[in-house]
């Protein structure tokens, strides 16, 4: 990637500087129908320093990496800090750090594939489904990768190296019902590079099967009956949940703002069978979706545990919010691309698993609905969060009944959360979402399933 | 830096040489100044400098394509290479092509450089501005920064387009606070070509901030009705989303767009008149040119509620059979009605104030449901209160069809120009 050692430039800094080389590599490959409407790689990549002082930041970055690139941000920056502090005198102390040293990749050890061999993979893929069912109207098989390798060196002493790549192939199926199309989508893979998560497209197959199920039930579904409802929401749902109802208004710079959960530490904010802890890198032993070992500010990245048998616990910290709340940072300051600054992002946030059975938490439900895939999702600084449901079945007396059209469904996190009367004991994490707040960065998303009540949209 | 125009023709030049049968070359230099507030005060201040260098190739019917933010020869050769064999990679289709020729021509718009002081001083009046007028407002983030770019586009039917731009984009992020009683946070952005008036008169951000005060103390509604929409414009820019979605490549190509049979039909009011503007006077953050490399032309797409055109690429024209459009959407301005906002919220019986629509994406039929954000309850003619817990669902395009009214006074945003419509039929539900 480059030849440069970012620890010959620290002698070059002037108060607190984050010196930071990224690049981002990307696949996109997409048939529409069997028309390949994409197929591309890209790579982005440069040099970044940020800079504080006295409570003021300045930021740099340049897409070549060479000697006199590096030195022009760190100046560049640097410049720019000083430039803000004499104009705003903030006044403010040291951030917080502890050096740390992390070198982490998630690289394929196998041989890598060429374009060719992942177009003709899709390709497969997309005559099988073609094929097989003949009377769907379209079909998109997408392929998306995306590899983030940073180098990160800090004036406290801390570096890293990291690579991490993410693989998702997206599946949508669509037929034409009564003169209206219906569509349902499914993302499969999550970290790792295609050789590591794809051998055959074979094995896609029986989960394509049950997509293609599902679909068929969907197209003959009914519009949700509006209002306040008893759910079981799937573990596929429980991450989304997770991340939207709870992880956001427990940023710390949401918090700074005002959010819901400011000034509520220690208190009883959920039932106490939810525990939802935001994961640096591992759970149960097994690596997360988006492992952070150490963030873009060189802290060494640790569990945030948010919620604790349904008391609040904490927040997700930076340097510079936890010395404002005289605590720790988490580790929780990423960025996204080389010219990007880091913020408060989540890593990986998921409620603990219970230990109720899923068959026996919808045959608990008289009438209420079973939710099973989102779509996007959205926060709110009062905590009345919302998300996307793409596919979801009534539930009659304890049995599943019809399908339900798509629709939304919708609460205030710290009221819902202690509506929760049982939750599985199974945990899923999902391939991986991406999150906005600024920039975009990867997310991981996982839980149980959980039954509750909740607002959902309809007619 | 390296000369932009050598930069796109080297570019081009190392297509060719690698074999392709066409190729385009488009080369970016982009600069940008911003500054950062958070919790109403300066944070950040952030320079960056970008390159990127967009290269594809057609060979034997087959295309790929390739990013890279790298301008010197060793990289732009490398990715030349790279492109010829991901095309090599793809399956054959007769409908890839490039942009046939066209005048050569150089396009520009707003100011070379920034005017770093008048940001400054104009991001501090406003913070002033806000502490002063509404106390109660949390300004969570402002962004606002000069983005100057420069952008050479060239393919090998002789295609020559350069484009000088720079412009001022300004987002705000805010929400209001009375001991522990929160509103709903509230957005709204804007690009400008200049900073002469104060950010406070720019938009929608005078009205929005005001109404975050206000709704500090919101009610949930209770029970369901089925009533009338008055759609705001900020939430008519996040709406417009689905249409130009659903009549663009994606959708036209897998024959799932609800409109695939439509062109010249009825697909809304008569009420309703859209334009896609994006070389326009009016419209400061617009574009000139094409991802497909043609000079862009304002259109309308629904002319007294009648789609006069798809939003479709080279490729999904050839593939769709439908004339090419001549833009790529976006930079809309809806034509005003007569009716004044004042009247049009007096004849609403039973009906919300949509300012901003939290939900799930619409299905491809159209139908949507979420959360009705910052918006407040209308009822015999009257705003009563904001509200909370509130759904709203219905169907984009039966919405469309459904408008009643459409207000004469629009909100500029640099990037669109949106009025206030009013739409019936949409269930509402709370707890």
């Amino acid at each position: 990637m480059y030849s440069l050692d970012l620890r010959d430039y620290v002698k070059l800094f002037s108060g607190y500087t984050e010196l930071r080389v990224q690049e981002n590599r990307v696949i996109r490959i997409v048939f529409v129908k069997g028309n390949n409407t994409a197929n591309s790689r890209s790579a982005t990549g440069g040099i970044s320093a940020r800079v504080y002082r006295n409570g003021s930041w300045g930021f740099a970055s340049n897409p070549e990496i060479s000697d006199q690139a590096v030195k022009g941000v760190i100046q560049a920056a640097t410049a720019n800090a000083i430039f803000l502090d004499s104009k705003e005198e903030k006044g403010r102390g040291p951030l917080p750090g502890v050096p740390f040293e992390s070198q982490k990749a998630f690289s394929t050890k196998k041989q890598r594939l060429g374009q060719k061999q992942l177009v003709e993979f899709l390709r497969e893929l997309d005559d099988h489904i073609a094929r097989t069912y003949p009377n769907l109207a379209s079909r998109t098989v997408a392929l998306n990768c995306l590899d983030m390798e940073k180098t990160l060196v800090t004036s406290d002493g801390s570096y890293s190296r990291s690579v991490v790549p993410r693989t998702i192939i997206g599946i949508t199926l669509s037929l034409i019902k009564d003169g209206e199309p219906v569509g349902f989508g499914k993302s499969y893979g999550g970290r790792g590079h295609f050789e590591d998560l794809f051998t055959s497209p074979a094995d896609l197959y029986e989960r394509i099967e049950e997509q293609y199920h599902h679909l068929m039930k969907k197209s003959e579904g009914v519009f949700a009956d509006a209002g306040l409802k008893t759910c079981v929401l799937d573990a596929s749902l429980a991450g989304i949940l997770a991340h939207e109802a709870i992880g956001h208004t427990t940023e710390a710079d949401m918090v700074l703002s005002g959010s819901v959960a400011a000034g509520k530490i220690g208190q009883q904010v959920a039932s106490p069978l939810v525990t939802l802890i935001d994961f640096a890198h591992s759970y149960n032993g097994q690596t997360c979706p988006v492992p952070v070992y150490i963030d873009d500010e060189g802290t060494m990245a640790r569990d945030a545990v948010l919620i604790e048998n349904g008391i609040l616990k904490g927040y997700m910290h930076n340097k510079e919010s936890a010395r404002y709340f005289n605590t720790e940072p988490t580790g929780n300051a990423r960025a996204y691309e080389f010219s990007d600054e880091p913020l408060i992002r989540m890593r990986n946030t998921a409620i603990l698993p219970g230990t109720d059975k899923l068959q026996d938490m919808i045959a608990s439900i008289d009438d209420g609905y079973y939710l099973i895939e989102p779509s996007n999702g959205q926060a709110d600084s009062t905590s009345e969060f919302m998300f996307g449901i793409t596919l979801g079945y009534e539930i009659k007396k304890g049995k599943l009944g019809r399908a339900i059209k798509d629709t939304t469904i919708s609460g205030v996190a710290f009221d819902m959360l202690k509506t929760v009367t049982m939750v599985s004991s199974d945990m899923k994490w999902g391939p991986g979402g991406m999150c906005g707040k600024k920039q975009a960065i990867p997310v991981g998303m996982g839980g149980p399933a959980i039954k509750c009540k909740i607002n959902i949209g309809g007619r | 830096m390296a000369n932009l125009r050598e930069v796109a023709q080297y570019g081009l030049d190392a297509l060719l040489r690698a074999g392709a049968d066409k190729a385009q070359c488009v080369a970016t230099f982009t600069e940008k100044h911003e500054m950062n507030v958070e919790l109403g005060e300066f944070s950040l201040l952030r320079t960056t400098f970008d390159t990127n260098i967009g290269l594809t190739a057609i060979k034997d019917s087959r295309r790929g394509s390739t990013a890279i933010n790298k301008s010197d020869n060793e990289s732009m050769d490398k990715a030349a290479a790279e492109v010829l064999a991901i095309a090599a990679a793809s399956a054959p289709d007769e409908a890839y092509d490039i942009a046939e020729a066209q005048p050569p021509a150089e396009f520009s718009s707003g100011s070379d450089a920034p005017d770093l002081d008048r940001m400054y001083s104009g991001v501090k009046e406003l913070l002033h501005q806000v502490k002063a007028r509404y106390p109660k407002l949390v300004l969570m983030q402002a962004i606002i920064d000069f983005t100057r770019s420069r952008s050479c586009f060239v393919n090998s039917n002789n295609v020559d387009f350069v484009t000088n731009k720079g412009v001022y984009n300004c987002m705000f992020m805010f929400t209001s606070k009375d001991q522990d009683k929160v509103s709903s946070f509230n957005y709204t952005s804007f690009s400008l070509r200049d900073l002469e008036r104060d950010l406070l008169e720019c938009g929608s951000l005078d009205i929005l901030l005001k109404q975050s005060t206000e709704q500090i103390i919101t009610r949930p509604l209770q029970g369901r009705f089925v009533g009338d929409l008055i759609i705001t414009p900020d939430c008519m820019n996040d709406m417009l989303w689905f249409v130009s979605r659903t009549i663009s490549d994606g959708p036209m190509i897998s024959g799932t767009s609800i409109y695939k049979d439509k062109l010249g039909q009825q697909i809304a009011s008569p009420l309703l008149t859209l334009h896609s503007r994006p070389v326009s006077d009016e419209i400061c953050n617009g574009y000139f040119v094409t991802s497909d490399g043609y000079a862009a032309q304002n259109s309308t797409i629904v002319e007294s509620g009648v789609l006069k055109t798809y939003l479709l690429s080279l490729y999904g024209s050839r593939k769709t059979g439908f004339d090419r459009a001549v833009n790529m959407g976006g930079a809309f301005v809806m034509e005003p009605g007569d009716t004044s906002l004042d009247d049009m919220i007096k004849s609403v019986e039973k009906g919300i104030l949509l300012a901003r629509f939290s939900g799930g994406y619409p299905s491809d039929s159209g139908d949507f449901s979420g959360v009705a954000k910052n918006s407040y309850l209308i009822e015999g003619g009257r705003i009563k209160y904001p509200i909370s817990e509130s759904m709203v669902s219905g169907n984009f395009a039966e919405m469309l069809k459904n408008i009643k009214a459409i207000s004469r006074e629009r909100i500029d945003y640099g990037f669109s120009i949106l009025p206030w419509v009013h739409v019936s039929g949409i269930t509402v539900s709370g707890k």
